[in-house]
């Protein structure tokens, strides 16, 4: 556990809003590739920031050394730099609100094994791989896990302990398709939450199931058909939906977007989706009571956490912010502004972004659709301050007819998300999160995301 | 401990502990840093970090670790932590420490910086923007100066020493006009010198106006065949891609590459010339040396013909194909002899697309996603920003279907790269 030197530099801090922050990150990884060993590593990041507002700028400095000198000379830079844009800068813009007082901790289990564990886990998924799916041209078994510790203290709002660990073994199949050329099939194994791989990764009987849905996932896309562009009906899946909800409309809606020119921007008020979507940048606990993938509590600025609503009944009514956004718009701030590492600046980040479900099953979605795609799993996605959004689909069957059909190929989706929100008519009454992502922006972060299936129309990529 | 202490201290810990052959890294460095956000100053940073990284072979078995403490006790826990993994891990021949390679000291790009004179320039960027481009609005700008010094030794006796620094800018941006807004564009560039206005590096001074002449797009019906002219910024996206699906580790070794047996053969049109070339006068502060061994530049395809994969050395060992030259970066594509304007002219139908944002391309190099910041071409003239435009092709095919090459180049002090026409791609809009 960190060392306390940054309680005692209270006094240090002066009347301008200020926040001190010692941090350790670490990062745990191996991988094998068809039984060899191709990634065996380990890696550390400590150290301490200082960050300083002044009349409408920031000054920041942070330094691997974390000592009581150090701490004090890492303030003194901050102090300098906000100094030094202040008279260059000369906004004159007045101090933060002062928000509540107080102290907040997170402390979930945290176990950081030697690197045998990674190692024993990753071997024994890869063997059975190997064992019971021997048509595979290629497979690849990765154990990694990331944790970041946090100490925080603040002059004006709340101080701060937590220590947020994750864990996850992705695996990747490669197998011929009748063209002769290879498809890949990808899961993460573990994905719905965080935690540490000692109390995720006991067996790798656990996890056969999904082994085998992958395997079979990718049996199907080998023989799979190209997917016909155009705009069609289409079911996303709860890992699409997800991703829509962090990529096409979260992103939108950090305020330093909104600043920055985001369609958001004059739409506040007014309905963006069809009246079933509900969106909520959850910040520790889901709307059933259960505990958010990666729960946070308290962010980088001393704002405790709590839930931001983000779309209700179609309309969009928030903004995630920081203190400064909050204070421009005239909002409160709920916990969003996050650094990854110590020498990372807090910026306006999602936490656990999704979609409340629905009332629909599933098979009465599929049933309902002539002739369209049920996708299911993305690789990757990016979107545009206009909304314009694109994702990656690994998986995805046509329907025909009410029923599903054929396996497709690798394709991509996109659309202008509020736009195509407005044309979702049913969602499923499941939701499924997942958690092992990294979210980019300056710095990456981890993230959650989730959500039912929805069924909208959308374009999608083909030939 | 200064960082040739901290290196002696560590090679002589692990050796001491057991490994069969070692090497560290252990680099120090720090950064100024001046932000924009929304068009306005919004902080200033400076980061002082450093970085020790170690490697160790221990009968056959390899373990890394990489920790940003100097003292001894840290130190001290992560050689034994790096030994445990090794000894935790399994035997492979391919690991090893790179044998002898020489020692050498390079110093490269601007070691004083003069911060004061970063922010005029800024100052002087926002300023030219507004005045010269008054429907773009800044996100964001990030202006740095890096330095650092970094140190690599080994137990076969190799030691290269750097020392450098070098500015950078980043942007990000798009063009507004009452409640209209264009996707948003940006740039980057490495530079030693701040004798050139900000506006006039990166392309800024294009991609401001494409920007501005994109709020108005016009729509693609239904889809067509026709040619992508890849701009300078896609091109190298691209190429980063290309690498990856064909070239690299993984896909050498699990023999998954499409190109897995055309070392030496045909992969692409003559016309095309790829390099990988860190030594370049135009590229700052470039790659000199990697996993022990003296970066040089290297041909990855040259007239269509593959010359090298992109391998790390336990690639090379694992597969039998010859180590990279360099880790594959600041790429070069050989210019052509006909103007932009001119390959516009030549187009019956097609775009030109500055940025895509798709999804990881297939196995066998199949990609699709949304042709961004990008303009419809038919009959020779370009027509006007498209939007809801998607793209679809494969990296191999597209390779041996370059119509043209341009003259002009752009850089910005991490590749030189032409715009490229392909055929045979497929758009398709709403």
């Amino acid at each position: 556990m960190l060392k306390d030197y940054i309680s005692q530099m209270k006094g240090a801090m002066g009347s301008e809003h200020t926040e001190i922050r010692a941090q350790r990150n670490t990062s745990r990884r191996v991988g094998i590739l068809n039984g060899d060993m191709i990634s065996n590593s380990r890696s550390e990041e400590s150290g301490v920031c200082a960050r300083v507002y002044r009349n409408g700028v920031y000054g920041f400095a942070s330094g691997a050394e974390y000592s009581e000198s150090a701490v004090r000379e890492i303030l003194e830079a901050a102090q300098r730099n906000a100094k030094f844009m202040d008279e260059r800068t000369g906004k004159g813009k007045p101090a933060l609100p002062v928000i509540a007082k107080g102290t907040v901790e997170y402390k979930p289990y945290f176990s950081d094994p030697e690197q045998k564990a990674y190692i024993d886990f990753v071997r024994e998924v890869d063997a059975y791989i190997a064992r019971k799916y021997p048509k595979l041209v290629s497979r690849r078994v990765t154990a990694y896990a990331d944790s970041m510790e946090k100490l925080l203290v603040t002059n004006d709002g709340a101080d701060g302990y937590s220590i947020a660990p994750r864990a996850y073994v992705p695996i990747v199949m490669t197998a011929n398709s009748k063209d002769g050329s290879t498809v890949e099939m990808f899961r993460v194994l573990g994905a719905e939450r965080g935690g540490c791989v000692d109390e995720k990764f006991k067996s790798v009987e656990d996890f056969a199931a999904e082994i085998e849905q992958n395997y079979e996932q990718l049996m199907a896309k080998a023989e799979g058909v190209y997917a016909e562009a155009g705009v069609r009906d289409v079911i996303l899946g709860p890992n699409m939906a997800g991703i829509l909800a962090h990529e096409a409309v979260g992103h939108t809606v950090e305020a330093d977007l909104v600043l920055g020119g985001s369609v958001a921007a004059h739409l506040l008020g007014k309905p963006v989706a069809s009246e079933l979507i509900t969106m909520v940048d959850f910040a520790h606990t889901l709307h059933d009571g259960s505990p958010a993938p990666l729960p946070v509590y308290i962010d980088d600025e001393g704002t405790p956490a709590v839930d931001e609503l983000i779309i209700k009944d179609g309309v969009l009514v928030g903004y995630m912010n920081s203190r400064e956004s909050a204070q421009h718009f005239g909002m409160e701030p709920h916990g969003n502004a996050r650094a990854y590492t110590f020498s990372d600046e807090p910026l306006i980040r999602m936490r656990n972004t999704g979609i409340l479900p629905g009332k629909s099953k599933l098979e009465e979605m599929i049933a309902s659709i002539k002739d369209g795609y049920y996708l299911t799993d993305t690789g990757n996605g990016q979107a545009d301050t206009t909304g314009e959004f694109m994702f990656g689909v690994n998986m995805g069957y046509e329907i025909k007819n009410g029923k599903l059909g054929r396996a497709i190929k690798d394709t991509t989706i996109s659309g202008i998300a509020f736009e195509m929100l407005k044309t979702v008519d049913m969602l499923s009454d499941d939701n499924v999160w997942t958690s092992s992502g990294f979210c980019g922006k300056k710095q990456p972060m981890p993230v959650g995301m989730g959500g039912p299936a929805l069924k909208c129309r959308i374009n999608i990529g083909g030939r | 401990m200064n960082n040739r202490e901290i290196a002696e201290y560590t090679l002589e810990k692990l050796t001491k502990l057991g490994a069969d052959a070692a090497s560290v890294g252990v680099a120090h460095g720090s950064t100024d840093e001046l932000n924009v956000d929304g068009g306005e100053f919004s902080l200033m940073r400076t980061l002082f970090d450093t970085n020790v990284g170690m490697k160790v072979i221990k009968d056959g078995r390899k373990g890394n670790i990489s920790i940003n403490q100097t003292d001894r006790q840290s130190i001290d826990e992560a050689c034994a932590t790096v030994i445990a993994s090794a000894e935790q891990s399994q035997p492979d021949d391919a690991h090893r420490i790179a044998p002898f390679a020489g020692r050498e000291k390079f110093t490269l790009g601007v070691l004083e910086p003069d911060i004061g004179a970063l922010y005029d320039r800024i100052n002087e960027f926002l300023r030219a923007t507004k005045q010269d481009y008054p429907k773009i609005m800044m996100e964001q700008f990030i202006a740095q100066y890096e330095r650092e010094n970094a140190l690599y030794m080994n137990t076969n006796g190799t030691e290269f020493e750097q020392e450098s620094g070098e500015y950078s800018i980043s942007s990000m941006f798009s063009a507004h006009e009452g409640e209209k807004a264009g996707s948003f564009n940006g740039a980057d560039a490495l530079f030693t010198d701040l004798k050139t206005p900000l506006i006039d590096l990166a392309g800024h001074r294009r991609l401001f106006g494409e920007s501005e002449r994109s709020l108005d797009p016009v729509s693609v019906d239904g889809k067509f065949v026709g040619t992508l002219i890849a701009t300078p910024p896609l091109m190298e996206v691209f190429l980063y891609s290309i690498c990856a699906n064909f070239c690299s580790d993984g896909v050498i070794i699990d023999k998954t590459s499409p190109w897995i047996d055309k070392l030496g053969k045909t992969v692409a049109s003559s016309s095309l010339t790829v390099s990988s070339r860190p030594y370049a006068p135009d590229i700052v502060c470039g790659e000199r040396f990697a996993e022990g061994f003296k970066s040089e530049d290297m041909d990855i395809i040259k007239d269509g013909v593959l010359k090298s994969f992109v391998l790390s050395d336990y690639g090379a060992r694992k597969t039998g194909f010859d180590r990279a030259k360099n880790h594959g970066a600041n790429f070069f594509v050989t210019p052509g002899s006909r103007s932009v304007e001119e390959m516009i002219a030549g187009v019956e139908r097609g775009l030109i697309v500055n940025r895509f944002s798709g999804g990881e391309p297939s196995a066998n190099g199949d990609f699709s996603g949304v042709a961004k910041n990008s303009f419809l071409v038919e009959n020779g003239k370009i027509v006007g920003a498209v939007s809801e435009t998607m793209i679809n092709g494969n990296f191999a095919e597209m390779l041996g279907n370059v119509r043209e090459i341009s003259r002009e180049t752009e850089g910005g002090g991490r590749r030189v790269l032409p715009w490229v026409a392909f055929g045979g791609i497929t758009v398709s809009g709403k």
